[in-house]
């Protein structure tokens, strides 16, 4: 009320003295809660979100009830055959397994490929197959690794085949000469 | 004392300002990228491959088989799909004489989303869980174990049938890196017997090795 009397024309441009007086208030926020919050919801869309997403690989098999005429015979000399058994070991020969397992060699997952390589390189296109033969101890991983090789090698042709018990016995042979000279690995 | 005092004391106060929005930005964008995970019922860790094809979204049909071997079909959970699992519950409920009740089939489409995983015969019992229940429960997975027992190819039969035989768009293996290898081959048996030879599997992205074939192709193309 006082106000009024003393400054008749305070709407003007011309401030009165107590609105000059009037302290200026600090326009500066403090932020600190609102970044907490920022960074919770942050951590939050962090660990909930998927950021890979998962990828198809297109597999395509074989009809197993096609009659045995229409089967293709694969050529011996082309054919390579892999071997997968328990704890990624594997194993591979080249056309048939001789009786003697001579050409029976034991191999793992990164230097299948320098092999595959090889035999692509020495093999004509048309004869080149790979006989994926996974062991019931194998795992699924195995397999898809093995189907991922023949993509990264750019082979057509290749299969999964059941294991043979003779194979298989061979496997075991290895595995367990293996087990008394662990020197070898 | 008193010329220690005299030692002009800076104020602390940080401006946050930049913080702030340097912050803000990044919530904005996860907040923008995210994709909540569907609920899953299926544990699994996927193996990897090089393949980048993006996996398809709609009309899915997938089986997940995780590290112990048990084995679950699924649905997506769009309509088409929706639809085609109402359809596979009434045929199975007329082959196997389960005799669902309306509510029970629309419960098998509302749990083939996550997944279900449980032989034919439990199947009534499994539609009746409610919500809740379903994500406790530990379902026994659809036994595959020997091919005179193979009940995955009943229920890809009751799928072809209510189709009318027409394959599924999308056939998707999920499969998990632990899995003996024995189911894998049943799984595929079971598909191979409804005349399904095409596939794709669920896999995580992997670089390219250098050097290789396909290394190569792939730089040409470009």
């Amino acid at each position: 009320m006082g106000a009024d009397v003393s400054a008749p024309d305070s709407g003007g441009h011309k401030k009165g003295p107590g609105v000059k007086k009037q302290a200026r208030k600090d326009t500066r926020v403090d932020m600190t809660p609102m970044v907490d919050l920022g960074f919770l919801l942050i951590t939050f869309f962090v660990f909930t979100t998927t950021m890979s997403t998962p990828k198809a690989f297109n597999l395509k098999v074989p009809d197993d009830s096609a009659k045995d005429e229409e089967k293709n015979e694969a050529k011996a000399s082309g054919a390579f055959t892999i071997l997968l058994s328990k704890d990624n070991h594997v194993y591979f020969y080249e056309g048939q397994l001789l009786p003697d397992g001579s050409n029976f060699k034991s191999s793992n997952t990164k230097d299948i490929r320098t092999e595959l390589l090889r035999k692509k390189a020495n093999t004509p296109v048309k004869d080149l197959v790979v006989i994926i033969k996974p062991n019931e101890l194998s795992s699924y991983k195995n397999v898809v690794d093995m189907l991922d090789e023949m993509q990264i090698a750019e082979i057509k042709k290749y299969a999964i085949v059941d294991i043979d018990p003779g194979e298989n016995k061979l496997i075991q042979i290895t595995e367990g000469s293996a087990a008394t000279t662990p020197a070898q690995k | 004392m008193s010329k220690l005092n005299k030692i002009p004391r800076k104020s602390t106060w940080v401006d946050m300002t930049a913080f702030v929005d340097v912050s803000f930005l990044i919530l904005s964008f996860f907040m923008l990228a995210t994709k909540f995970k569907p609920p899953e019922i299926v544990q699994v860790q996927n193996p990897k491959s090089v393949s980048s094809e993006n996996q398809p979204e709609n009309d899915v049909f997938k089986v997940s088989f995780d590290k112990d071997g048990k084995v679950f079909i699924s649905f997506s959970p769009d309509k088409e799909a929706q639809d085609k699992a109402q359809q596979t519950a009434e045929v199975l409920s007329r082959q196997k004489g389960l005799n669902l009740t309306p509510a029970q089939i629309s419960t098998f489409k509302k749990f083939s989303i996550g997944g279900i995983g449980v032989p034919v015969e439990k199947l009534p019992g499994l539609l009746n869980l409610t919500d809740d229940e379903f994500k406790n429960f530990k379902q026994p997975g659809i036994p595959v174990q020997d091919s005179l027992n193979n009940q995955l190819n009943d229920y890809i039969n009751a799928l072809l049938t209510a189709t009318g035989g027409r394959k599924p768009e999308n056939v998707m293996l999920n499969g998990d890196n632990g899995t003996k290898y024995p189911y894998f081959k049943n799984v595929l048996a079971a598909f191979k017997k409804n005349g399904i030879f095409s596939f794709k599997l669920i896999t995580a992205l992997e670089g390219i090795p250098e050097g290789t074939p396909l290394y190569k192709t792939h730089n040409t193309k470009k």
